[in-house]
């Protein structure tokens, strides 16, 4: 039977450690350690439970309580006011309102769970208020933007993303591509000015990101300078720019010229001429990097 | 006394007042549990503990009920299903998954040598459960040929159950004529340090009752009194670490339930417990010892008051029989009794205090009874809670907390009875998640 040397209580047998202090019990050379029975039977588990609570069911509950009460109230007074053909939006937006924040208490509490349901029911908000126009316009641009930022920041988070590098930067670009190709269709009816204008600068895109991607991979040491993110960044843009000015022009006027995109070719050119040179003079890379000592 | 006319259809048993107030405030950090529990120096069978349990139910069939949620109010009816023996755990007061336990609302649970039972609140309260837990265990004890006896305060199985036994004295007490009893202030709520989850860490501190008995009559106080002047103490002493400015202190009020059937002589198996708020307000000047003790023995006298009591009574059932409160279906009224239980509950103490009493135990098990325990479970705004239990010459002081490693209050608490010249024994289930 030991004492804790700072509290004074008497601890059970076999104590190793006091457990209102942690101070370690220290028996003398010789002295066995005891064992009496434990308080409980079984050890405590690594963590507690979780899951959804009483307390969020309840608030689902109220929720649901409220939104009956609230579309009952409504109708009536649309009805009595003599405008029940108008009453679709503000019992849609209600019923809307409802749903999103009962489904976020019982969606998981994690950012791409929660992320996701909002998303899919702001979408489904936007095409049912479209809808009371029997056509469906401008709810499909917003909602295919609502897609494009669920796949752009949602998606990139997720463990299969992470896993799939290649297969996520093509999808990334085929769901821009894809999404540039819907609001053109849904805009003239048919791909106008995809084909000539988004096409070819998209692929210039695409190519000075892979470039660069190449670039980085192809590197001695795979550490990332900011100064080389930022001119490769600003080079691809030049570029893209001047090419979006091309096929834009092209587009326009049946003619090949170049208006102001020319000094962003240049400017484009020099930097990727300064570039390559510090890549193979090592003379010139001392002398732009001479304060950088890991290089 | 005023007899109330019950219009309850068929299979339908109304919550009495206290308990309305523990099924919508059920959560995770809120199990509305509590466990007793005795160890035994012989082994236990379980195939017997069921047999006890059974015979027990014959008697108490009122405890036969299971929990449901109706469209106004939740309500309690007839279960015939079997009731469920479960293993011990890791912990005690853990929520009670209704479901897993054939719909009753208390949990017999076994392990090597103990017996113990884990009610929800909306059955009884601890001296209620304290009741259930000393037949089953005479029972039990009869059954195994260990002895045959009879513990004081138990019911007995030959007689048939009274109408007091299962009627909400609330009700029998309420008078309308009275005005209802003013709510006390918001209370200090200490931080504390640390991560907390809900698995309950206990620390369970034993002292010698002759000791502790004689300190507390030297001083001329009860054990309740004195222990809840330490708990106080240690409440003061975190304040003024937390909040150096005097005058923004908050008041320290415990909780203490006061067990209303000694009172009023109304045997009842249901809730009959109130709470007593005994405290000091700091903000006023640092109390010593000695003045927290005279405080809360004022506080508490003037608490065990009748009139105080049926004022609160009045105040209580008042709320429940308002018309808006009537009429107002379930799912709006859950949502406003998690208010009311932090406005008129959580908000109001800085920790909860419960003292069972001391048991006595019959001559013949004397040699039987190891130990005895009482646990309450922790809250989310007062994340530990103090259950007190006196057996043969031992009273057991058990923490019941929700932080994974602040044992602050804990400490203080032992290290001050030390210092008081006070032996203390500790153990603890947080040491056993170290063993192999």
């Amino acid at each position: 039977m030991a004492y804790c040397v700072k509290c004074g209580v008497k601890l059970e047998e076999g104590a190793r450690e006091c457990p209102l202090c942690k101070t370690p019990v220290i028996l003398p050379l010789g002295l066995e350690r005891g064992r009496s029975e434990p308080l409980f039977p079984q050890p405590l588990p690594p963590k507690g439970i979780d899951g959804i609570t009483k307390a969020s069911k309840d608030i689902i509950e109220l929720i649901l309580a409220l939104l009956v009460v609230s579309e009952i109230t409504i109708a009536l007074t649309m009805w009595f006011s003599g405008n029940i053909e108008h009453s679709f939006v503000p019992l849609f937006s209600t019923a809307m309102g409802a749903l999103v924040i009962a489904l976020a208490m019982v969606a998981k509490h994690t950012y791409v769970a929660q992320a996701t349901t909002h998303i899919v029911l702001v979408s489904l908000y936007l095409l049912g208020i479209d809808a009371t126009s029997n056509q469906l316009c401008w709810s499909l641009i917003a909602v295919g933007a609502l897609a494009l930022f669920w796949v752009f920041t949602v998606f990139t988070t997720t463990k299969t993303a992470k896993a799939h590098h290649g297969w996520t930067a093509l999808l990334l670009m085929a769901s821009l591509l894809g999404y540039v190709a819907m609001i053109n269709s849904i805009v003239v009816g048919r791909l106008t000015w995809f084909v000539p204008v988004v096409l070819p600068t998209a692929c210039v895109l695409f190519l000075g990101e892979g470039l660069f991607y190449f670039r980085f991979l192809t590197r001695k040491k795979n550490r990332l300078q900011l100064a080389d993110l930022v001119i490769f960044e600003l080079i691809v843009w030049l570029l893209t720019l001047t090419v979006l000015d091309i096929f834009m022009t092209h587009y326009r006027q049946g003619i090949w010229n170049l208006n102001w995109s020319l000094s962003l070719l240049s400017a484009a050119i020099v930097l990727i001429i300064l570039l390559v040179g510090v890549s193979v003079s090592r003379r010139l890379r001392r002398y732009f990097t001479s304060q950088n000592r890991h290089y | 006394m005023i007899r109330v006319q019950s219009y309850a259809p068929e299979g339908f048993i109304a919550l009495d007042n206290s308990a309305l107030i523990y099924p919508p405030t059920e959560a995770r950090y809120n199990a509305n549990t509590y466990r007793v529990s005795m160890d035994l120096k012989q082994e236990i069978q379980p195939q017997i503990l069921e047999l006890a349990l059974h015979k027990t139910l014959e008697r108490c069939s009122y405890a036969r009920v299971s929990l449901h949620k109706g469209f106004f109010w939740y309500y309690l009816s007839p279960n015939y299903k079997s009731p469920v023996l479960h293993e011990e755990g890791s912990y005690p007061s853990a929520r009670i998954s209704f479901k897993n336990n054939n719909g009753y609302l208390f949990k017999v649970l076994y392990s090597n040598h103990r017996i113990a039972l884990e009610c929800f609140h909306a059955l009884t309260d601890g001296s209620g459960a304290l009741v259930y837990l000393k037949m089953i265990v005479s029972e039990y004890c009869r059954l195994s040929d260990i002895a045959d006896v009879t513990f004081e305060g138990s019911l007995d199985f030959a007689a048939s159950p009274t109408i007091q036994e299962f009627s909400d004295p609330f009700q029998h007490f309420y008078d309308k004529n009275i005005p209802g009893s003013p709510t006390t202030g918001v209370a200090y709520h200490r931080k504390g340090t640390g991560s907390y989850d809900d698995r309950v860490k206990v620390i369970s501190a034993i002292v010698d009752a002759n000791v502790l008995r004689s300190r507390c009559r030297k001083r001329g106080y009860t054990i309740t009194v004195y222990l809840s002047s330490i708990l106080v103490m240690a409440f003061q002493e975190f304040q003024k670490q937390e909040v150096p400015q005097q005058k923004k202190r908050k008041p320290i009020n415990l909780s203490v339930p006061m067990n209303l059937r000694n009172i009023f002589h109304f045997d009842t198996m249901r809730n009959f417990t109130l709470f007593a708020v005994p405290g000091i307000e700091p903000a006023l000047g640092e109390y010593t010892f000695e003045e927290i003790l005279k405080k809360i023995q004022l506080d508490m006298g003037l608490s065990q008051d009748p009139k105080r009591i049926r004022s609160q009574i009045k105040r209580n059932v008042g709320g429940e029989r308002h018309i808006l409160m009537r009429f107002a279906p379930t799912a709006i009224k859950n949502p406003l009794f998690k208010l009311l239980s932090n406005s008129l509950g959580d908000d109001l103490y800085s920790a909860v205090i419960s003292n069972l009493g001391y048991v006595k135990v019959p001559e013949k098990l004397e040699s039987s009874i190891s130990r005895m325990d009482f646990y309450l479970c922790p809250g989310q705004m007062n994340k530990v809670a103090l259950a007190v239990i006196g057996f043969k010459d031992k009273v057991v002081i058990n923490f019941s907390s929700f932080y994974n490693t602040d044992t602050s209050l804990e400490r203080f608490f032992c290290r001050f009875l030390v210092e008081d010249g006070i032996p203390v024994e500790v153990s603890s289930n947080r040491t056993q998640e170290y063993k192999e």
